[in-house]
């Protein structure tokens, strides 16, 4: 089912944007793990292509924390990672490799996509997507004040 | 006891909703032959020429088979495989400053 809307506390958005504003000029990337449609935690994750304005989850990482959601019993609400000076919105690889190669089947059909533009560095900017059936929605993000 | 695939959800439409299947085989690239035979159209989804897709990937008892065998690892009955699509993207180029 495609959400719109994913609620994050304003704690983690914060943690989301230092992260990636650690990783500049590299793109920064982590997983949101949670219950449908809430972030209950942020892994911050490596970036395993860093300097080539793109990136991939380190895969030995990704699979250990996918692993560690799973056995905590949340799922994954939503993937992020930055354009260190590009805009909040998916990329034509994004929405590529949102999807299984040469397929339209979404890897992960309960996440939404969030998107971290460094493009004011002092001033990030998120913005979240549904990446499905061919079509980029954007997704509500609530931020909840701790 | 058989080696048990865990398939990811963008597969899952090829095994009637299944999100573990058990079979047997030999190696990596062996289970993709029974896994087509009992799903058809899942060796195109999992390889290309002979290869697992990049963006792919395989993992035997937790172990990237990039770092084993890759497609001649072998496999024996007991084994818990997994099939993980990378997480990736990017591709906005740097602003250049005038």
């Amino acid at each position: 089912m495609r959400r719109i809307m994913l609620i994050i506390n304003e704690d983690d958005l914060q943690t989301i944007f230092a992260n990636c504003s650690r990783e500049y000029p590299n793109e920064a990337c982590g997983i949101l793990a949670g219950s449908p449609g809430v972030v209950e935690q942020v892994y911050a994750m490596t970036n395993a292509r860093p300097g080539l304005a793109s990136y991939e989850m380190d895969p030995e990482e990704q699979f250990r924390v996918m692993k560690a959601i799973r056995r905590s019993g949340l799922g994954i609400v939503g993937i992020y990672h930055s354009h260190p000076s590009g805009p909040a919105y998916p990329s034509g690889i994004d929405v590529e490799r949102a999807y299984w190669p040469g397929t339209l089947f979404p890897n992960f059909p309960d996440a939404a996509y969030m998107i971290v533009s460094l493009a004011h560095p002092s001033n990030p900017a998120a913005r979240t997507f549904a990446i499905s059936d061919g079509q980029i929605s954007e997704v509500e993000l609530i931020v909840r004040q701790a | 006891m058989p080696i048990t695939v865990r398939i990811p959800t963008p597969l899952q439409k090829m095994t009637n909703g299944k999100a573990e299947v058990e079979c047997s085989a030999g190696n990596v690239r062996e289970l993709v032959d029974v896994l087509e035979k009992e799903f058809p159209g899942m060796r195109e989804r999992l390889s290309e020429g002979g290869k697992i897709r990049r963006f792919i990937n395989i993992y035997v008892n937790d172990e990237d088979i990039r770092f084993m065998s890759k497609e001649d690892t072998a496999l024996k009955d007991g084994d818990s495989i997994s099939i993980v699509p990378a997480i990736a993207g990017g591709g906005y180029n740097r602003r250049v400053r005038r």
